[in-house]
């Protein structure tokens, strides 16, 4: 019985190998059309006159970024969510908001799913050859905070120390360009270790538990750090320069980013936005410039 | 953690069950159908099947679910987060299923079929009487553990903004900046799923011994 399945088996394979080949090589193709296909379309996004006719304009927002934008007792809330509420009313178009973790974000507008990105952008020039930016929202430097009691005061203390960050972010770029800045001064040696989170709360876990001696990311996220857990965290000192914090746009979809602008330069020439940032940074930014692209 | 957030994450519980039994209802049935198109060495559909199988079991649930949400609108097919979510978990579990049900068929005894034949049974009769039932009782095992694992792959679908127990648990953890006390209640949530999967899989498995079949 065994053998004569084998025999047949063996019998009809050979004449369908070659066929099966072609068919594997069709399945691949297709694959790679579909990638291929993406790249093409890339320039196309939804302009105005197309976001006009549909009727409303899609944006993507994260849910895990407080004090930016974070999701409380079910309803998303933050700095942006509250800001892209008082853009709405500025708006004749109506605004579709959706709630995604940072992964799915900048994807979503390369590919022209989304036509901006409502959520806390750091403006790095690497972002500007991609996106354009609104005007920009925020400003803010990499700080580095601590578990209280930590005997790291300075950026010079992080030297022999692992710092962790969120992988892909605009602070880890600091993070990395503090470690070759501290090799120059101190003779070769740096951090010991830049370990990468696919998202803050397992970092700061981190840091609480022994596992990282610090942790970096914007001072406005760490001062909601430890506001909420003072016993537990401190803010160290700095590991960047000053960036400025945008909405980001697909390229060249200058249609759409002069609306927003038009509703936000509004809310900044007002001091809704001012108001806005004192309430949920305890800072205002008002000597941002008007464009950062 | 307050009242609400534990609500959140049973809330996330029910997309986490519902999307996982709509993929299964869908996959089980259909993994089926294309191991019985390889089995039967339907000639063409049998290597599009295969191809299929082989292009799925090689790309990572996170990033067939990117594809289908962001790649699709290329072609005009542009889908909302719970459709593309179905989608994508229902093409992932489809193609290990036909892989389960395709070892039983591969090991069925085929002198059982040449009987049959003899004894006058089409074609539909043969599967039905002859070769269902045994080859349902000796994938059940490796169905049931697929079960188990598709509910554990539902988490790749919170890419596009699909909150189930894994995403509802991170969200509460970056709200309250204690990200353990929700990860627990998640695991137990996703323990007591899992657990009545496994049960229902022993009160398959003690019917088949009733009826004699083990």
């Amino acid at each position: 019985m065994y053998s004569r399945s084998v025999n047949s088996s063996l019998s009809q394979a050979k004449p369908s190998a070659l066929k099966r080949k072609l068919i594997k090589l069709g399945g691949l193709g297709l694959l790679l059309s579909v990638v291929s296909f993406g790249q093409m379309q890339l320039s196309q996004a939804a302009s105005l006159e197309e976001v006009k006719a549909r009727g409303y304009i899609a944006v993507a927002t994260e849910d895990d970024f407080k004090p930016f934008e974070f999701v409380e007792n079910g309803t998303p809330t933050g700095f942006d969510t509250e800001l892209l509420g008082m853009v709405k009313k500025k708006i004749s178009i109506d605004i579709k908001q959706d709630i995604m973790p940072w992964p799915g974000i900048l994807p979503g507008i390369t590919t022209g799913k989304y036509e901006a990105a409502v959520t806390a952008v750091l403006v790095t020039a690497e972002r500007k050859g991609t996106f354009d930016f609104t005007t920009p929202v925020a400003e803010s430097t990499t700080y580095f905070a601590t578990k209280k009691g930590s005997s790291i005061k300075s950026s010079d203390d992080l030297v022999g120390k692992v710092v962790g960050a969120q992988t892909g972010s605009a602070m880890l770029g600091d993070l990395k360009a503090l470690d070759a800045e501290l090799k120059k001064k101190h003779g070769g040696s740096g951090i010991k270790e830049i370990v990468e989170y696919q998202s803050y709360p397992e970092a700061y876990q981190d840091v609480g538990n022994g596992r990282l001696d610090a942790v970096a990311n914007t001072q406005i996220n760490l001062n909601s750090l430890i506001q909420t857990r003072p016993d537990m965290f401190v803010l160290g000192g700095k590991v960047g320069n000053p960036v400025y914090i945008a909405w980001a746009l697909k390229k060249g979809n200058t249609g759409v980013q002069q609306l927003l602008n038009g509703a936000l330069l509004d809310l900044r020439k007002s001091g809704a936005m001012y108001q806005l940032q004192k309430k949920w940074f305890g800072a205002t930014f008002e000597a941002m410039p008007q464009s950062v692209n | 953690m307050n009242a609400y957030d534990y609500y959140s994450i049973l809330q996330g519980a029910i997309f986490t069950v519902s999307l996982s039994i709509v993929s299964l209802v869908i996959g089980v049935p259909l993994g089926l159908g294309f191991a019985l198109i390889r089995w039967a060495k339907v000639p063409f559909f049998k290597d599009l099947v295969q191809a299929y199988v082989n292009v799925i079991r090689s790309c990572p649930t996170v990033t067939l679910v990117l594809l289908i949400y962001y790649a699709l609108p290329e072609f005009g097919v542009s889908l909302n987060p719970l459709p593309a979510a179905v989608l994508a978990l229902t093409l992932s579990t489809t193609a290990f299923n036909c892989e389960i049900w395709r070892s039983a068929l591969v090991e069925f005894p085929k002198d059982q079929l040449d009987a049959a034949h003899a004894l006058g049974l089409n074609r539909l009769m043969r599967m039905r009487l002859i070769v269902f039932p045994q080859i349902w009782r000796s994938s059940l095992p490796g169905i049931f553990n697929e079960i188990t694992l598709q509910i554990k792959s539902t988490p790749a679908v919170a890419v596009i903004g699909i909150v189930e127990i894994t995403r509802a648990a991170l969200r509460v953890g970056s709200n309250t900046y204690e990200p353990l006390p929700p990860f627990i209640f998640a695991l137990l949530i996703y323990s007591s799923i899992v657990f009545v999967f496994l049960k229902l899989q022993k009160y398959f498995e003690i019917q088949m011994k009733e009826k004699g079949y083990i």
